[in-house]
């Protein structure tokens, strides 16, 4: 089965069996296609998506796998993070809506011919999609949240460490200057 | 509830606040009469953005909250997640390690499954099962607070192995609540499998086409309630169950009842597993390969997808280094994610209202683990 598909593309053996085809985005539908028909490789499993701002590309995995679910094939293809668009795979895998809805709403990525991209996890959100890198929640939760009462007192723990550590090291110099 | 088209349609929303919902999650019914012509699942009631997070954080600081990603059965998530990290940053765990990573996963099953027999007799009404399991699960509880220090969230597997040696004893103390529960088991059957109330509720009900199920993506009881032998620790083994003894339970039918006789065999092959590696754990070898310190942990610039069988079905995890400390990405993909959208709101149209949490409960739906 992966020999076959061997012919027609490079295949990186990443071990236990799991295997890594990648394409570009014109070939995404025929390799989908063919590969649903000449192997056994029938069940999308999971779309995985990570955003490479440094690249501006989002890289996309469509992990299929076998009907023995024995075998993991990644199917990669890079898209532009500005015109993010790819078409459905709804018309042959149903369980794609789910998994494109949930990209659509964490990457802002459009599956077109998938009418059902509405509120996901999330609902009425404006903000940039949050699993893009330049969205920062912290940022995020600071203008948006207020903090319960309470904790008026509240430290940034990393400063205040710094702050003991210099403090007890002056204190060390200190005594040790007296000796 | 909306009362629309002159009453005839009356749309109500299963949950989040529902005894018989499966967590934070609703289903939106449209009811004619007590059948059901239209679902659909809403979650977004615990979004704790936990992908997100992972981002922001060196490998120590991560670990403390994959577990969380799901309640009832924290354990595959660390299994996944440090199995992740030991292939992209070439870490090869002792075989010691791997009997206690199995020992652990297995004892997470065995409590995932009481717990799924509480809520699933409580769906049915069958309140004294509950009152029965959940005692069970929490001795496996003491057993696992015994050896982690936590009852719920364990934080116990580790990139690199397990992070305590077993304590004296543990292994006999395993053994002791084994048998006692072999020696429940019949009992259970008494009061749930075989009960007349709860075969006449489950036959027939929340049935599976076979035909569709290994192609939408169905796993665990799902597959195996409808006579498909599907299990990744038998398909694509990791750890040490390749050198262990186990079947795989399957039933045909593919109902509510299938999916329930399934999970009676496994808990049955868990205890058959924990045997095994009780008594064939090597007593040499480090719990804990020596690992980078944590702010010097790069993870390799690759990915890597790492699959694991939960009690409820295949947990897969992708993840993504960038040859920095933090991880670029880290996707979880939950047996829920399928079937508490895909085939949930296939299966309940043309269910009855009194069915929806039996069947919930019988996908084993966990709606921490889609919202992640």
């Amino acid at each position: 089965m992966i020999d076959s598909l061997s012919k027609q593309y490079e295949i990186e053996d990443k071990g236990n069996r799991l295997f890594k085809i990648r394409i570009n985005q014109n070939e995404f539908l025929r390799t989908i296609n063919f590969i649903g028909s000449s192997s056994n490789f029938i069940t999308l499993s999971q779309i995985a998506c990570s955003d490479w701002i440094e690249d501006e590309v989002f890289i996309l995995n469509y992990i299929l796998t076998t009907d023995r679910r024995d075998k993991n094939l990644m199917i990669e293809l890079e898209i532009s993070r500005e015109q993010s668009k790819l078409p459905t795979l709804l018309h042959i895998f149903p369980q794609a809506e789910v998994m494109e809805r949930d990209l659509h709403e964490m990457y802002g990525i459009d599956f077109i011919g998938n009418l059902t991209l509405y509120d996901f996890a999330l609902e009425d959100w404006n903000e940039i999609p949050p699993l893009r890198r330049e969205f920062d929640t912290l940022a995020y939760v600071n203008e948006h949240f207020e903090f319960r009462a309470g904790r008026e007192d509240n430290k940034d723990v990393k400063a205040e460490t710094k702050r003991r550590r210099a403090e007890a090291k002056k204190l060390k110099a200190k005594k040790e200057a007296k000796k | 509830m909306i009362e629309s088209e002159q009453n005839r349609v009356i749309k109500i929303f299963h949950g989040p606040q529902h005894p018989g919902i499966t967590g934070n999650m609703s289903v939106e019914l449209d009811l004619v009469g007590e059948t059901i012509q239209k679902a659909r699942t809403h979650i977004g009631y615990l979004h704790r953005g936990f992908e997100k997070l992972v981002e922001r954080r060196t490998i120590i600081q991560a670990f403390t909250i994959v577990c969380r990603i799901c309640v009832p059965e924290p354990d595959p998530n660390e299994e996944n997640f440090a199995r992740a990290i030991e292939g992209l940053a070439g870490i090869e765990i002792s075989e010691r390690a791997k009997y206690i990573r199995v020992m652990v996963l297995e004892m997470s099953r065995l409590s995932a499954q009481m717990l799924w027999m509480g809520g699933q007799s409580g769906s049915v009404g069958l309140g004294t099962v509950a009152q029965w399991s959940i005692y069970d699960r929490d001795l496996i509880l003491d057993l696992f607070e015994e050896l982690t220090g936590g009852r719920v969230y364990h934080m116990y597997i580790y990139p690199g192995g397990v992070r305590r040696e077993l304590p004296d004893g543990f292994l006999d103390r395993l053994t002791q609540f084994l048998d006692y529960l072999e020696r429940r088991l019949p009992k259970y059957d008494n009061i749930l499998f075989d009960n007349s109330t709860f075969k006449k509720r489950a036959i027939g009900v929340g049935v599976i086409n076979p035909d569709e199920a290994l192609k939408y993506g169905y796993v665990g009881q799902a597959l195996r309630g409808c006579g498909i032998k599907r299990d990744v620790r038998k398909d694509n083994p990791y750890l040490v169950y390749d050198k262990l003894d186990f079947d795989i339970p399957t039933f045909e039918g593919g109902d509510v009842y299938a999916r329930a006789l399934v999970r009676r065999q496994e808990i049955k092959e868990s205890i058959k597993i924990l045997r095994q590696v009780i008594a064939d754990m090597p007593t040499e070898g480090d719990i804990m390969q020596k690992i980078p310190k944590h702010r010097k942990f790069k993870i390799p610039k690759n990915d890597i997808l790492v699959s694991c069988e939960s009690a409820r079905g295949e947990f897969n995890y992708y993840m993504a280094g960038d040859g920095t400390e933090k991880i670029r990405r880290m996707q979880v993909k939950g047996p829920s994610l399928i079937h508490g959208f895909t085939l949930l709101e296939k299966m309940l149209e043309g269910e009855e209202l009194s069915n929806v949490a039996m069947i919930m409960n019988s996908l084993g739906i966990c709606p921490p683990e889609i919202e992640r």
